[in-house]
């Protein structure tokens, strides 16, 4: 009985401490473009911008543990999309956004149903080629995509209505579109697809037994994942006003993996802090040398994947798992029996070399502290 | 033949010592502490239910599993040693499921099990020669395996796999030979070969040898001494011919009926 | 008479390139046989190593004693990456291993930038000019040599992996690590060797194509993704697959940028691209893979 008193008592914490923590999210993000600069209000679009591609590539890599080396093509189709509906056809901008959404989520089918029918590795593959076939392929639709020579389209405008500045309209709408992508994200992962997801990622075997269809889920996966760059890509062109084929070279598909990779995979706001790497970590480590962002990029994610798996943001997490081992245990623990389950916290004690069962990794039972609320625990049956 | 005595009350009665041994998978704590010992060229079969962590024990003796308390083998720690340095030691591990190298050829396994003899470029006319004498034994063993020396481990049957994995083990020159589950996956009729050949190379070789067996009356048949095991803990031990006529016992820990025994 | 000539002679240029292709992905699929995954830092080693022999000629070494130099040191950087970068992660997941080779894809990347700087170097071709005629067909001595070097380097790989116990020892770690050590083999050393051996193999295709790209940092780029379709199509397993299958994409997409117009030169880098997709279509497990191919 007193475990339940104590849960439902943490449960209206928690929901308290959710609210307060969206409010105050929201007010300091309504705040920001009015206090700083506008190149600095237009670099956290800029971020949020890369959060929503993030986030996309986190539904793939971080829970369906699936990798893509051309994310970055995702956007450029997405940007260009934009970019020749504004140029081309006067469309208005906001007509463009759906338009690039759903070419690139069939996009993403169509690579995905050849890629996705075996081992995760054929998929990188498949998109890394894709991405460095797309720059070249953008300079030959001269035509259409304005050769190497780009497109330079109509920003957004403030409305007469907002009396806004260019930087903070731009701000308000971009922020208005990341909200309701990382919103879609999360409802996406704790909905069917994103419970067949997780069981997949943690065990696929398991998985199948339970009738969850692989490839079928796995390609859906990769599809919003190629919206989510899409639409990103689509932000980018009413923010720049400008796209070219060199912007999205192979460069821009392993800084998005990088980021994503250092903010943390499997995390919601993972992609919110790898999108801030993405923006910041060129701009600040570039003034150094050309090749500081790429030796810093490589590093990092070299030394995020041996020490801290979960990223960023899952250091709050494993800190946390970390103390409360330290500490003695509540007579009323987890109603698991050491047998049957291992605690979330307790990671595999560390093998020295290579043994068969050290796996460390995204898998690693820390990433659960990471995880949404939503989702699902990983020994849980359906 | 000679009827196997299991009481060679020799100062080589305690050639493999295995006290106070823990072990198990992460969280998983299988092994609850054992104790027993086997004696210079005896066979010891360790029986009991699935589960029971029989395997578990074989791979903390050859280092695939960790564990704590004390395993030694002619005096020497076993513990805390990775597989090769066991290997290295005399302890050949035949593992579940075979472990044959798929990709090569018979003989091609034959010669990775004397890799540990030679350099590694060429060797020398004496290695080369010892080598060649190793293969002429275990093909002396395993005739089935001189027929099949060029095939690929791949293309042959379940129970020339086992004999190719066994023959592989012997090619190390083991002072400890484990055998995990011999007779998995195979015939009664093949099966009941393989164990008249482990018997062979125990009796002309004076291997000591570990088996862990499912088919309990098999594995007794040859076996010296045998120690059963449930849920990590040493509940019988003795010798084999005493365990194999205790009709109860026989019932009650390793499921053989009487009939299936006075049958078999 | 002359459209048969001029077939040929783009068939020959295309085996030329081919062959660089050849040993990239030769390097892929030593890594594949050995450790199961992809190593997407392959083609950046070989830049690498191409910059250590660029280095050498630069500092008054002549090339055929530089080129012997920069395999060792390729070979003892090989080993190196595996001991320091992949051993730590070894045993986890697929992905966390793929995402470390990124990560050191990105970090080589730019360490070599940050080095040598990201302008374009000429890089000594090592053959001859000219060459010979043959039925009308021009065989540039670079051409002959490229293909010369791949075939060398095959059969030397031939000879470790089928006539020696070291060879042997490798291709029983590649096929059962478990059981390798159950025989006492040190599987770790093994596999620093394969890295070693699968870097200098890289070098040997940076070195190669080095003359015709121009040596800067993101040289390899391109050529990883040839090599990839190569070694999709041969399969990932088959060493012989990953040649034959650099080849037939070094001919393709020479065919491909000399007689399809609506390529042409520029989009020749969609052929890797078409090659992946049909192979994981048709033949999932390429021309010699095996036919058990593991399903996601």
């Amino acid at each position: 009985m007193r475990t339940i008193v104590t849960t439902l008592g943490t449960d209206r914490v928690r929901r308290l401490r959710a609210t307060l923590t969206v409010l105050l999210a929201a007010a300091a993000a309504g705040y920001v473009p009015f206090y700083f600069a506008p190149f600095q209000v237009f670099q956290l679009t800029m971020v949020l911008l890369y959060a929503v591609a993030l986030s996309g590539l986190n539904l793939l890599v971080g829970f369906g543990g699936q990798i893509s080396l051309g994310h970055g093509a995702f956007f450029a189709a997405g940007a260009y999309t934009a970019a020749v509906m504004l140029d081309r056809h006067d469309t208005g901008h906001l007509a463009t956004l759906p338009v690039a959404a759903a070419g690139c989520f069939l996009l993403g089918l169509g690579f995905g149903v050849p890629a996705l029918r075996l081992r995760g590795l054929y998929l990188a593959l498949v998109t890394l080629s894709f991405a460095v076939f797309l720059p070249p392929l953008l300079k030959r639709l001269e035509p259409l995509t304005g050769g190497s020579m780009g497109l330079t389209v109509e920003k957004l405008q403030p409305p007469a209505w907002s009396g806004l500045a260019e930087d903070q309209w731009t701000y308000f709408v971009v922020l208005v579109v990341t909200t309701v992508a990382l919103l879609l994200a999360r409802n996406l992962l704790r909905s069917r697809v994103g419970r067949a997801l997780l069981a997949l990622r943690d065990n696929e075997s398991a998985a199948e037994v339970m009738g969850v269809r692989l490839s079928l889920h796995k390609t859906l996966a990769f599809a919003w994942s190629a919206m989510f760059a899409g639409v990103a890509g689509c932000l980018y062109t009413w923010v720049i006003g400008f796209v070219s084929p060199d912007s999205f070279s192979f460069v821009l598909s392993v800084t998005l993996l990088a980021g994503l990779v250092v903010g943390g995979l499997a995390s919601l706001y993972g992609p919110l802090l790898g999108a801030a790497f993405v923006m910041y970590v060129p701009s600040v480590s570039q003034d150094l040398d050309e090749a500081a962002p790429g030796v810093v990029f490589g590093l990092l994610i070299i030394a995020v994947m041996y020490v801290a798996p979960t990223g960023l943001a899952g250091l709050p997490g494993r800190v946390r798992g970390l103390v409360a081992r330290r500490l003695p245990r509540p007579a009323a623990a987890p109603d698991r029996t050491p047998e049957t389950g291992s605690p979330p916290d307790a990671r595999p004690e560390p093998q020295a070399g290579d043994g068969p069962f050290a796996t460390p990794g995204p898998a690693d039972p820390a990433v659960v502290d990471a995880e949404p609320v939503g989702a699902p625990p990983r020994t849980e049956k359906e | 033949m000679s009827e196997p005595t299991g009481t060679e009350a020799t100062a080589e009665a305690d050639f493999l010592t295995v006290s106070g041994l823990h072990a198990g998978y992460g969280q998983a704590h299988v092994l609850q502490g054992l104790d027993f010992s086997v004696a210079r060229g005896e066979v010891c079969a360790v029986l009991g239910p699935n589960g029971a962590g029989k395997t578990t024990t074989l791979r903390a003796l050859c280092g695939m599993v960790r564990g704590r308390g004390s395993v030694t083998l002619n005096g020497t720690q076993l513990l805390g040693r990775s597989p090769e340095h066991a290997a290295r030691l005399g302890v050949a591990h035949v593992p579940e499921g075979r472990g044959t190298f798929n990709d090569l050829t018979v003989e091609e396994n034959l010669r990775i099990g004397a890799h540990l003899r030679g350099g590694l470029w060429r060797r020398s006319r004496v290695e080369r020669a010892a080598v060649a004498a190793d293969l002429e034994r275990v093909y002396g063993h395993f005739p089935r395996l001189r027929r099949r020396s060029g095939q690929a481990a791949g293309s042959l049957s379940g129970g020339e796999q086992q004999m190719l994995a066994i023959g592989r083990a012997l090619m190390l020159r083991p002072t400890l030979l484990l055998l995990d589950e011999p007779s998995l996956g195979l015939a009664p009729l093949v099966t009941r070969e393989l164990f008249e050949i482990v018997r062979t190379v125990n009796e002309e070789e004076r291997t000591t040898v570990v088996v862990v067996e499912q088919n309990a009356q098999l594995a007794l048949d040859i076996a010296h001494r045998a120690h059963v095991l449930e849920a990590g803990r040493l509940v019988l031990s003795g010798p084999a011919r005493q365990i194999r006529e205790d009709g109860q016992v026989a019932e009650v820990y390793l499921g053989v009926s009487a009939l299936a025994r006075k049958a078999g | 008479m002359s459209v048969v000539t001029d077939l040929l002679q783009q068939v020959v240029e295309g085996l030329g390139s081919g062959a660089v292709y050849a040993s990239l992905a030769l390097a892929l699929v030593l890594i594949h046989r050995f450790t199961g995954i992809v190593n997407f830092a392959q083609g950046e080693l070989a830049m690498l190593s191409t910059y250590v022999a660029w280095q050498l000629v630069a500092s008054g070494m002549p090339f055929w004693l530089a080129l012997p130099v920069t395999l060792a040191v390729s070979f003892a950087g090989g080993m190196l990456v595996e001991r320091l970068v992949i051993r730590p992660v070894q045993g986890a997941p697929e992905l966390t291993v793929v995402i470390v080779t990124v990560g050191l894809f990105i970090f080589v990347n730019a360490l070599a930038g940050l080095v040598w700087s990201f302008t374009v170097k000429d890089f000594p071709q090592p053959f001859p000019d000219g060459g010979l005629y043959l039925a009308g067909v021009r065989l540039d001595w670079s051409t002959l040599g490229m293909i010369a070097v791949v075939a060398v380097v095959m059969g030397l790989l031939y000879l470790l992996f089928q006539h020696t116990s070291i060879g042997l020892v490798m291709r029983a770690v590649a096929g059962n690590p478990a059981s390798a050590r159950l025989s006492g083999i040190r599987v770790g050393r093994v596999l620093m060797l394969g890295w070693g051996l699968a870097a200098t193999v890289g070098a040997v295709s940076g070195v190669l194509v080095a003359p015709v790209l121009f040596l800067e940092p993101n040289m390899m780029g391109g050529v990883l993704v040839y090599a990839f379709a190569a070694a999709t199509l041969g399969g990932f397993d088959s060493p012989v697959g990953a040649v034959v299958g650099g080849l037939f994409v070094g001919v393709a997409e020479t065919l491909t940028g000399a007689y399809v117009d609506v390529i042409g030169a520029d989009l020749k880098v969609g052929v890797p691209l078409v090659i992946i997709l049909a192979v994981l279509l048709v033949r999932p497990q390429g021309l010699f893979g095996r036919a058990a191919v593991e399903r996601a």
